[in-house]
């Protein structure tokens, strides 16, 4: 049975190689699942560009702020829009905070390097003096738990790196929309590219982070340190939230002690393209409030198809998470390929056996997820 | 007035019966006409009824066969009239929730009212004979809407059901003929007979077989084994007057009869029949316990709550007599609402095995509002304060325990165990991931569930405010137990 399992899987292994060779994606290229990528990319597009905001919206105005009661409400504080917020009619922002504090949990080489340095520390010192400069109770906590702001600080410096990534990949999946009304993106290929151009494009964008306070606008994270788009936003960020995540509460048991949930992050699979999507609408799955966000925005052709199912829009946030998750195999796919060390079509030997090693990898991990089971 | 309540379902099920109407839109809409007049019926007879009244009321008297002492003699009292609602609100219940394309639809609305007729006849008849009649009359009807519209063994638990409650009736007879023999009275009127001055002997040998009948219809442990092949077999809406109404019968005549004519032989075979209550509570949640189809989970339940009734019955105190007919209306409305959603469980699923089932309150995929309202048919049954369940058992086992300790401890371990066996069922069926051969199950809509709600209501109703019922029975249960 071992044997016949590890042949089959060796058989995959090289299928998937072979394809993604010949330009295909991760994703099975058929026109329902183009439909079904587009569309929920797009209303994904539309949802990411408000959480980027209020990512950012938070790391530039509610930084050392212990209660940031209003940190949803961008800035607009008025009884009206007081009421929408105990209402909760409004975008599900603490999803974005989700997927950052995954993303700040798991790390991000670059990023991490320079936040636990002593200039990030100096910069945090002179940021937290001239906020708390007429606080002496928070001078003298500080001191007391001096750990506590600067972690604090790091924590910002995430939500302005992911607040400024995502504002790249909603721009980006908007686009991808846009060409598809035009009739330019015909099939999942052509959606694998469209994203990999648009990292490419981007690739060395600088991620930088300013607060001002007073008068005095202080680089928390500088240009000149280097952290781009990339290498220290896009990658951290596949890997934390399309990989390795976190367990969800009562979709796994939380016996850490019996090796249930490995003991390195790194061996962590809860993330996107792992996820169940059948527990989508329970209480404590994160990604519900996404599936609840993007709902609003389907575009008609794709709630069309979805309103043909048994359910219609009974089970629509589950829907909308399959052709997620489906749409997130198409980044995965521009990911693996932007960071292969050849072009995959190559033809030379040596560089055709690098690939090979490198795809090899990937895929290890990703027989784990959804893909096979996505793709039927 | 009473007679209407009687009349309107059997000339209904005689219309319905011979109207010519292949699709059966015409009869479920006469089915329902008739159980909505019914209904109103009793409200009317509600708005009226004097609480404070020991005697039938709008009584009424037809002389029939008499060199047989039979009469058409009816009337309604705070013991029949909470039991003569819950048939007509669970009539039309039952019609409301059967499937609108079900085969040969004259003859199962027309068996479904006739069905009625029968309950309502035995709860309203102050004649003991008429009371046999009706008492019998209800078992053809449910003989054939179990051996026709039932499962896959209809066949034999349609037979055993039959077997048993004919046996049933017979005994009945037997206790109600012996009495008018030995007491040398001329009628059977329940009021003349209740006069008789048998001796203790004599009424130990008539209460025996009232008893042994009316434990093979309640069913109390060791008469029970019909039961869980009836509701098993049975359809759902079927299920919920079986258990809903039917049962009650039994005790119904365990009460009036039972405790009504023979008091002094009932006060001497009291301690034995709370010990057979208590063992009987155990040995159904024990079954209920090792049950894997839904259906016989409850319908083990059934006979452990109605074993509650017997230990009440058993006690003859005012408060747990009061009671056991507030555990009547509890059960029929808990185990009507239990078998309902069990019902949209096979419907949806095609399956009731416990280890089938799982995850269903899945939000999105799964059934989350049946789900729901099972959790809190399973609150009520197990008791839970602020519902119907709470009160009758509390009053049962607070009424019972002065005189019977050990069987109420019995009970109350029973009742305990109530929540071991649903539990184990919730957390099967509902709770966990929803099993991949489920995950495209069709919705239900909200109108499959407006019986379960309205029942859910009235247990909620009544067990915030259980004096709407008490009221009712606790002027009955003190004549019963004067002799008044």
């Amino acid at each position: 049975m071992t044997a016949t399992f590890k042949t089959n899987k060796v058989q995959l292994t090289q299928d998937y190689i072979e394809r993604l060779e010949a330009g295909q994606a991760l994703l099975n290229d058929t026109p329902q699942n183009l439909v079904e990528v587009i569309g929920v990319l797009k209303s994904y597009g539309i949802v990411l560009d408000a959480y980027s905001v209020n990512l950012c919206y938070i790391a530039n105005t509610q930084f050392l702020k212990l209660f940031p009661f209003f940190k949803y409400f961008n800035g607009d504080i008025n009884p009206k829009s007081f009421v929408k917020n105990v209402w909760h009619d409004r975008i599900n922002y603490e999803y974005a905070e989700y997927c950052m504090k995954s993303m700040f949990w798991h790390g991000s080489a670059g990023m991490d390097a320079y936040l636990d340095s002593d200039e990030f520390t100096d910069i945090v010192e002179e940021v937290v003096s001239a906020k708390f400069k007429f606080n002496p109770l928070m001078l003298g906590l500080h001191k007391v738990f001096k750990d506590f702001l600067p972690e604090h600080m790091r924590q910002m410096s995430y939500y302005s790196g992911l607040g400024q990534f995502w504002r790249v990949m909603s721009d980006m999946f908007l686009t991808l929309s846009d060409r598809y009304d035009q009739g330019e993106i015909k099939d999942i290929p052509d959606v694998v590219q469209h994203i990999l151009d648009g990292l490419v494009a981007d690739a060395a964008k600088p991620i930088t982070y300013s607060v001002k306070v007073g008068q005095k606008t202080y680089d928390i994270i500088p240009e000149s340190k280097g952290i781009t788009f990339l290498m220290d936003t896009g990658v951290p960020y596949v890997e934390a939230i399309f990989f390795r995540g976190t367990p969800f509460p009562g979709t796994i048991s939380y016996n850490a002690q019996a090796y249930q949930i490995p003991y390195d992050q790194g061996m962590f699979s809860y993330g996107a393209l792992y996820a169940d999507p059948l527990p989508i609408g329970s209480a404590g799955i994160p990604p519900t409030l996404l599936m609840q966000d993007m709902r609003h925005f389907i575009p008609d052709y794709l709630m069309d198809i979805y309103r043909q199912d048994n359910r219609g829009e009974g089970d629509l946030r589950i829907k909308i998470c399959q052709s997620f998750q489906k749409s997130m195999f198409c980044v995965t796919t521009a990911a693996v390929k932007g960071l292969a060390p050849h072009a995959l079509d190559t033809t030379d030997p040596e560089e055709k056996a690098a690939n090979h090693k490198y795809l090899k990898a990937w895929l290890k991990r990703l027989f784990a997820s959804q893909m096979v089971k996505v793709n039927g | 007035m009473l007679s209407a309540l009687i009349l309107i379902p059997l000339v209904g099920s005689a219309v319905v019966g011979f109207y010519p109407d292949s699709k059966g839109k015409i009869s479920r809409n006469l089915a329902f006409f008739c159980a909505i007049a019914v209904l109103l019926i009793n409200l009317y007879i509600g708005w009226n009824f004097d609480t404070e009244n020991t005697g039938f009321q709008f009584a009424e008297y037809i002389p029939w066969v008499e060199w047989l002492g039979l009469d058409y003699n009816l009337g309604i009292d705070g013991l029949s009239f909470p039991l003569v609602c819950l048939n007509s609100l669970l009539t039309l219940i039952a019609i409301f929730v059967t499937d609108k394309n079900i085969s040969r639809p004259r003859f199962y609305y027309s068996m479904l009212l006739l069905l009625s007729a029968g309950a309502v006849g035995a709860f309203l008849a102050k004649d003991l004979l008429l009371f046999f009649l009706f008492y019998e009359l209800e078992i053809i009807p449910l003989y054939f809407l179990i051996a026709i519209w039932g499962g896959k063994r209809r066949g034999y638990a349609a037979m055993k059901f039959l077997l048993y409650t004919a046996f049933s009736g017979i005994l009945v007879l037997a206790s109600f003929l012996g009495l008018a023999w030995l007491s040398g009275a001329n009628s059977f009127a329940y009021e003349t007979l209740k006069l008789h001055d048998l001796s203790l002997t004599s009424q130990l040998l008539l209460l025996a077989p009232l008893i042994v009948g009316v434990f093979i219809k309640i069913p109390i442990f060791p008469f029970h084994t019909w039961l869980p092949d009836a509701h098993v077999e049975a359809p759902t809406p079927i299920s919920v007057l079986l258990a809903g109404v039917l049962l009650k019968l039994g005790t119904y005549a365990l009460l009036r009869f039972g405790l009504g004519l023979y008091l002094h032989a009932w006060v001497e075979v009291a301690p034995w029949m709370a010990i057979l209550a208590g063992i009987s509570a155990l040995y159904g949640a024990s079954c209920a316990i090792a049950q894997k189809d839904m259906k016989k989970v409850v319908a083990y339940s059934s006979i452990a709550h109605m074993a509650y009734i017997l230990l009440g019955a058993s006690a003859t105190t005012r408060l747990s007599v009061t009671a056991c007919v507030f555990q009547m209306v509890s059960h029929g409305l808990i185990s009507a609402l239990l078998f309902l959603l069990v019902g949209v469980v096979y419907k949806k699923t095609g399956t009731r095995d416990v280890d089938s089932l799982r995850g269903l309150l899945n939000p999105e995929k799964g059934l989350p509002v049946t789900g729901g309202l099972m959790i809190l048919g399973v609150m009520a049954s197990s008791g839970l304060p602020g519902m119907v369940g709470f009160i009758s058992e509390f009053l049962i086992f607070r009424g019972a325990f002065p005189i019977f300790p050990i069987p109420t401890l019995l009970c109350l371990v029973g009742t305990g165990l109530t929540a071991v066996y649903f539990l184990l069922v919730i957390n099967k069926v509902f709770f966990g991931r929803l099993t991949d051969n489920l995950d495209s199950l069709p919705s239900v809509k909200w109108v499959e569930h407006v019986p379960a709600f309205a029942l859910l209501f009235l247990i909620i109703a009544f067990g915030l405010q259980p004096n709407w019922v008490i009221d009712l029975s606790e002027v009955q249960a003190i004549a019963l137990l004067t002799g008044g």
